[in-house]
């Protein structure tokens, strides 16, 4: 009788294993199908690595399947697997920090609406035409022409400069102009020179500050306004303007003056007159 | 020397002739503009005059042969000779600042005449065909708005605010519009800045010469705090003596609308 169970019980065994043998085999089989099958499909829709990724997908996740079922059939427990599978995911969890991060704060960029796809941004030293903000990066095309790829995660943690947010923008030019000079004068000059200037707006009414008595010269600074699309026509035009303008007047901006003094302030510098002739040298 | 032939008409918006190999000199207010016709070609060139050397009428001249230096051609075959100057108004509201400042008391009105420079249209043959469209006097860039983050961008202009239409001068490249203002608020109204919706205007042209838009009215409502705009809906006085040169650039639809104060009123 215990031979009889034991015959029956090998016979179960054999045909589970014979089953579980047939769904592995058949899980390979209709896994490469699909794949193949998916391939054809996105040949022309995506490029080549998610083509490659895709299909490797649908073909471990087919198999996954058919394994797992044949694993069921011969009697391991699922359970067990799950459990194991939960320890990986932990595991991945920990690698996968920075990629999440970056997930994150990709969300939240585009929900806070800060910059959009055609903006200048300014990040670091970084100055750029936002291409695309994807998943985990944002593209920059540099002014040079070159690609730059900006993690997620620096963006939100740095400083974001937008350039092209507001429609109007201000040069501050810093001048120095010689000690002699009139300041009322000059104010006078850049006035002129700025209400000459189209593209320099009238209003805001450009701005003259005084900054400060320099090391060679009076500090000035002045600053204007212009339509954010002819900030670098103004930057040209208004600078070669000035310079013309104090020509004419007859303001000078000065060089880098450094005054020598032997000893006292009022006493003459003494000066000794050498002979020209230089003396015999040996060798 | 070249042979020419001038002739002025009254209305100096209406077509010329210009033979082939003969070249068109005009000079309207500021601006200096050479149209000269080619064989399968036009070409145009223009320079600026300093508006006090700026004449009174705008002159025109025929000169035979066509200038070396041009600025543009356009090539464009036709037997037509027409030449036709159209005037219109500026494409940008104009930022009024009188010379000096004017205080409008608690219940009084004041009717201010200002100019504004206009844009000339040039448009050859017949049917006829856009070649460009140029400002008479290129006028400064502003902004108009309560910040530097909103706002529009407008041309800054400078007014005598003349409250006379016989003190007006002659200036065959300036639109004059007749602004009233009522100040029905209890505290008086500073005309520092007037923003003038210069788009919203259509032009007119009178028996001599002269270039007006509609009537503008401007009230500043009790509370102080709204404004309203009023634009007539033709021109109001000779009304049948003058010709509508053209259509607003913009058309709100409304002949009346209201904004915010500071919308109208700079400060």
């Amino acid at each position: 009788m215990i031979q009889d169970l034991l015959s029956s019980f090998q016979y179960e065994t054999l045909m589970a294993m014979f089953r579980a043998g047939i769904l592995v085999i058949l899980g390979l089989f209709l896994a490469s199908l699909t794949s193949r099958l998916t391939r054809r499909l996105l040949q022309q829709r995506v490029s080549i690595q998610m083509q490659q990724l895709l299909r490797r997908i649908v073909f471990y996740g087919l198999l996954a399947l058919f394994i797992a079922s044949a694993m069921r059939e011969l009697g391991f427990s699922l359970a067990v697997i799950m459990g194991a599978a939960g320890v990986l995911t932990v595991a991945l969890g920990f690698a996968s920090q920075t990629t999440a991060s970056n997930l994150i704060s990709g969300l939240f960029l585009i929900g806070e609406r800060s910059f959009e796809i055609g903006d200048i941004i300014r990040v670091g030293d970084t100055t750029g035409e936002v291409l695309s903000i994807d998943a985990l990066s944002v593209k920059l095309r540099t002014f040079d022409n070159l690609f730059v790829r900006i993690p997620n995660e620096t963006l939100i943690k740095s400083e974001v400069t937008t350039l092209t947010r507001f429609p109007i923008r201000r040069l501050d030019l810093h001048l120095g102009v010689a000690y002699k000079e009139d300041i009322n004068q000059v104010r006078e000059v850049l006035m002129a020179v700025a209400d000459a200037n189209t593209l320099c707006l009238d209003e805001p009414v450009p701005l003259f500050i005084f900054t400060g008595f320099g090391d060679s010269a009076l500090e000035i600074q002045f600053s204007v306004w212009a339509k954010r699309e002819n900030f670098l026509a103004l930057r040209n035009g208004i600078t070669s303007e000035i310079k013309d303008a104090f020509d004419q007047a007859g303001i000078e901006i000065p060089f880098p003056h450094r005054s020598l003094y032997a000893g006292e302030a009022t006493k003459p510098f003494p000066i000794r007159i050498v002979d020209h002739a230089p003396p015999e040298q040996d060798s | 020397m070249t042979k020419s032939s001038t002739k002025t008409p009254v209305s100096w918006w209406e077509a010329q002739e210009v033979g082939s190999g003969q070249r068109l000199e005009c000079r309207v207010g500021s601006l200096a503009l050479t149209i000269g016709r080619g064989k399968d070609e036009w070409t145009l060139a223009s320079s600026g005059i300093a508006e006090e050397d700026a004449e009174a009428k705008a002159s025109f001249r025929i000169v035979k042969g066509l200038s070396e230096e041009v600025d543009e051609r356009f090539v464009h075959s036709g037997h037509s000779g027409q030449v036709l100057l159209s005037p219109r108004l500026a494409d940008r509201p104009v930022v009024i600042r009188p010379r000096q400042p004017v205080f409008l008391l608690s219940g009084q009105t004041i009717t201010l005449y200002l100019s504004t420079p206009i844009w000339l249209q040039v448009q050859v043959g017949d049917p006829a065909v856009l070649l460009k469209e140029l400002p008479v006097l290129r006028l400064s860039d502003t902004w108009f708005g309560p910040s530097t983050r909103e706002g529009e961008l407008c041309y800054a202009g400078r007014t005598q605010a003349r409250h006379d239409p016989a003190e007006l001068p002659d200036r065959p490249h300036r639109a004059i519009t007749p602004l009233t203002i009522h100040n029905k608020a209890a505290s008086p109204l500073p005309l520092e800045k007037i923003s003038l919706p210069v788009p919203l205007l259509a032009l007119y042209g009178d028996q001599q010469g002269k270039l007006w838009t509609q009537a503008v009215t401007l009230t500043r409502q009790e509370q102080g705090e709204m404004a309203s705009i009023q634009i007539d809906s033709k021109a109001s006085d000779g009304g049948s003596e003058w010709t509508r040169l053209a259509e607003p650039r913009q058309d709100t639809g409304r002949s009346g609308m209201t904004r915010a104060f500071d919308l109208l009123f700079g400060h």
